[in-house]
């Protein structure tokens, strides 16, 4: 077996202020591979672990966009094409009265696109993380913060990155298994 | 530690305000002198271009009255930064008492219902207006009406703006309780007069034609106002101190958010009149719409559409746009340019079935803006630019942590 059987090294903070800290200076020390769980959602910790963008926006738009272009274009088509009805002598493009419905399947079509984009990029549902094989972690939820560096990382080094995770000042450090 | 730090700190205004008041003053008198001859060559043109100017300048003057009082009611560092700058807006209320005087005297050109009523041709109007001229819509009860409006924003503006005044000197104190008992119902008497005041300053122009969403439109199109008219004054005044220590990103970027936020009310707002009316499709309604949409005003209204509303949308939606204050802050002035188009749209169609724009109605604004300008910069002046005895002030300085 060439898989490593280390996932990674975790080390265990008290604080969001502690690890958003250490995520900077791990990043820093050139670190690219590593991930941070938090209770709660920490809005600097993301930037601190050189997350920058992912692309749930970009598949919300183009959802949106295709919500928006059937529901206006259903409307059109009924109204103009298939079944043309002289409706209190407006025009068949009423377009005001089309507003509605194409609003609606816009927002329709974005949120779907939103929730399965979001699933389909985060790789969710997932039966198994080798992060659950810690002990301590089950405190994720409650008032403990993790920062792992993965074994994948081009810097990893079992010794160096322990030494280096130690001086972080963590509450403690734990092997992953994978 | 925070008090000791504001206390070592200045917050009185840099010294570009009062050149910026100058020069706008220089502004203001050259195109009133302009106005003041359009004024005399054509009376009709003029106060058309009058009501329009003074329509938006007081929307940026009782929008930051509004916005100040929000604030009072909900809390929150992002209006603590730009309080002072909404205080010094809304202690322009007695300049615009003063323009509100000649409206008084171009009345005939303004209502239909205050001429002579046999000069209205049309037989339906005229009955309408024989009754409703003696109940409500005449040149005594306007100006009595205009009387109590103006009362009510006064009073209003009087405390809020006193009361803020007491945070500059010692004992640092917490009078947010005060402060909100009077903005809470300050509130709901503000969208009520403002309300009335709409119908019977704009809406009389066609006095057959009723709207419920018309003074809404005007009140959330006042709060855009203010709220851009912050953004683009915080901007200037982030070059110099103590505005560049004061205003974070993140501050920057609540105000961008309310931006998006008055931007997206108000295309519902105007979508939902335009709406009603094209479902209900009663001749009463939707002449203010058949003018609208013919006679060349049609592109005036897809304008609106696509540069009130589309483009600012989109643009505000990034996250960087909202956090960097120089780029907000050119949206937000086009945001107000856009609110002189809106209520250019809003008025003078009913004066003219086919598109027409004259030179008074730049020239008017810019006077009135001038004008405005120089007295809000004596105001902004006046003052320190932060309460640095108000408790809640305080925070501004706090450097900004993780989490909420």
């Amino acid at each position: 077996m060439n898989e490593p059987a280390i996932y990674g090294l975790m080390a265990e903070f008290d604080s969001a202020d502690e690890i958003v800290a250490a995520a900077r200076r791990t990043h820093a020390a050139g670190y690219r591979k590593i991930d941070a769980y938090s209770p709660y959602p920490v809005e600097e910790l993301w930037e601190a672990i050189g997350f920058h963008h992912n692309r749930v926006a970009l598949v919300v738009l183009i959802g949106g966009i295709i919500g928006c272009m059937t529901g206006y274009g259903l409307q059109y088509w009924v109204a103009n094409i298939a079944y043309p009805t002289n409706i209190g002598g407006r025009p068949f493009h009423s377009w005001p009265s089309f507003m509605i419905v194409t609003f609606e399947l816009t927002i329709l079509f974005s949120v779907l696109s939103a929730v399965f984009g979001m699933l389909a990029l985060n790789g969710l549902p997932l039966p198994y993380h080798p992060v659950f094989n810690v002990e301590r972690f089950s405190r994720v939820t409650e008032d403990k913060f993790f920062l792992v560096v993965f074994s994948s990382d081009e810097k990893y080094n079992e010794t160096e990155t322990r030494a280096f995770l130690q001086s972080l000042g963590p509450k403690s450090i734990e092997e992953v298994p994978s | 530690m925070t008090t000791a730090r504001s206390h070592e700190m200045n917050f009185l205004a840099p010294s570009v305000v009062r050149t910026i008041g100058t020069r706008s003053l220089v502004i203001g008198l050259i195109f009133a002198v302009l106005a003041i001859v359009g004024a005399f060559v054509r009376p009709g043109d003029f106060f058309h271009a009058y009501l329009l100017g003074f329509m938006d300048w007081l929307g940026v003057t009782l929008g930051a009255l509004a916005f100040l009082m929000v604030r009072h009611v909900t809390g929150g560092t992002w209006g603590m930064v730009i309080q002072r700058i909404q205080i010094a807006a809304m202690r322009c209320l007695p300049l615009m008492m003063v323009l509100f005087i000649p409206i008084l005297f171009g009345l005939p050109h303004l209502y239909i219902w205050a001429r002579p009523l046999d000069t209205v041709a049309d037989k339906h109007l005229r009955e309408h207006l024989q009754e409703i001229t003696q109940t409500y819509l005449n040149p005594h009860g306007f100006f009595i009406r205009a009387v109590i409006y103006f009362a009510i924003w006064a009073v209003l503006v009087f405390f809020l703006s006193k009361w803020s005044a007491e945070h500059d000197h010692p004992p640092m104190r917490d009078t947010s309780a005060r402060t909100k008992q009077l903005s809470a119902p300050g509130l709901v008497i503000f969208a009520l007069s403002i309300g009335f005041a709409t119908i019977d300053w704009m809406m009389s122009i066609t006095p057959g034609w009723i709207s419920t969403m018309y003074p809404l439109i005007i009140l959330i199109g006042e709060l855009m106002s203010a709220m851009a008219f912050c953004i683009v004054i915080e901007s200037i005044l982030s070059r110099y101190e103590p505005m560049s220590t004061m205003l974070k990103p993140s501050f920057a970027h609540d105000h961008g958010k309310w931006t998006l936020a008055f931007v997206m009310v108000w295309a519902y707002f105007s979508f939902s009149q335009l709406l009603i009316m094209w479902a209900g499709n009663l001749p009463e309604e939707i002449t203010y719409y058949y003018r609208r949409f013919n006679g060349g005003w049609g592109y005036v209204g897809l304008f609106l559409v696509v540069f009130q509303f589309a483009v600012p949308f989109c643009l505000l939606l990034s996250r960087p746009l909202k956090r960097d204050i120089r780029r907000l802050a050119f949206l937000a002035a086009w945001i107000m340019v856009m609110r002189w188009v809106d209520l250019y749209f809003m008025i003078e169609p009913n004066y003219s079935e086919t598109f027409r724009l004259t030179w008074l109605d730049i020239v008017v604004a810019v006077a009135m803006g001038g004008l405005w300008l120089a007295f809000f910069c004596r105001n902004l002046a006046s003052r320190p630019l932060l309460a640095a005895y108000d408790i809640h002030a305080q925070k501004v300085l706090e450097p900004v942590h993780g989490g909420h």
